[in-house]
């Protein structure tokens, strides 16, 4: 089960630059089409400074970085046995291409509950908030992670 | 495309445009795995899914699914209006499912000179299972000129 002692345990950051192929890579994959995402002067036109980053799209650095996978090592987690439960973003300013971001992973809480079957889980809740390269904060990522037992 | 909504033009119980995306094919997993970086073999890899208790083999990413959510949002309100967006995953998605992404305005309020609506959106496939339920907050413009 996940280790409770880790609770408040914050990560080394991870420092993600934003690659414009890389926002039209997530969209695509979606199927997203809407053309701020792909197309600079589409973005402009609807008041943006260039095509910003869409609303999931901080699963990219979380994922590619391995910070999720080191985190779950970290705290003995069976990976076999792991779930997305929740995920929440809160959004301060837009990401745009060439923006490094960074931020690093805080374990808020590790709660173990029984479902109504009667089987028990562990919920680690872990938070990234994240920075541009001018300091300033861009976005807040909550994501719970569920353990089956 | 998302034009310009105002506070004033939406009220409780309105209903966010759907949007209806699939049928999912593997090859969507696919490129999802590539785009955001999670190759968990649960996602593309029958024989690995089967061995992990997955009767049918692969399932979705669940953020694929939240970004379909994403994308009925953000076709409605503009992205950057857009300041608070959760999901609780509730339910498996298999290749073959159509989602279809709806959703409701629950709550207006005027907070510290922002004009936002809260909305509940929920994510179903063609038997009406949830697969994704949630929330999102937006700031919206006002017709009237603030003093």
């Amino acid at each position: 089960m996940a280790d409770k002692s880790k609770v408040g345990t914050q990560y080394p950051p991870i420092v993600w630059e934003v690659e414009r192929g890389k926002i039209k890579e997530m969209v695509r994959a979606i199927g997203d089409d809407n053309p701020i995402f792909q197309d600079k002067q589409a973005a402009i036109a609807e008041g943006y400074q260039d095509s910003p980053a869409s609303p999931t799209f901080l699963t990219v650095p979380a994922m590619w970085s391995a910070g999720l996978a080191s985190i779950v090592m970290d705290l003995n987690i069976n990976v076999a046995m792991v779930l997305h439960g929740e995920e929440e973003y809160e959004y301060y300013q837009e990401i745009y291409p060439g923006d490094i971001i960074t931020g690093s992973t805080k374990v808020l809480d590790i709660e173990e509950k029984t479902t109504r079957s009667g089987s028990k889980m562990d919920l680690v809740t872990t938070e990234i908030i994240y920075q541009n390269q001018r300091g300033e904060k861009v976005a807040r990522a909550k994501t719970v992670i569920v353990e089956r037992k | 495309m998302a034009h310009e909504i105002y506070f004033e033009e939406i009220d409780v119980g309105y209903d966010m445009p759907t949007l209806v995306k699939g049928p999912i094919q593997k090859l969507q997993h696919v490129m999802y795995a590539g785009a955001s970086g999670d190759f968990n073999p649960l996602h593309v890899d029958d024989d690995f899914a089967k061995a992990v208790g997955m009767p049918d083999g692969v399932i979705a990413h669940g953020m694929l699914i939240m970004g379909f959510v994403g994308q009925a949002i953000t076709a409605w309100v503009p992205k950057k209006n857009l300041k608070k967006f959760g999901v609780r995953f509730a339910g498996m998605t298999k290749p073959g499912n159509t989602i279809t992404v709806s959703g409701k305005v629950i709550e207006k309020n005027q907070d510290n000179g922002l004009n936002l609506i809260t909305c509940e959106v929920i994510a179903q496939d063609e038997n009406g299972d949830v697969k994704v339920s949630g929330s999102f907050q937006a700031a919206l413009p006002s017709k009237v000129q603030k003093s």
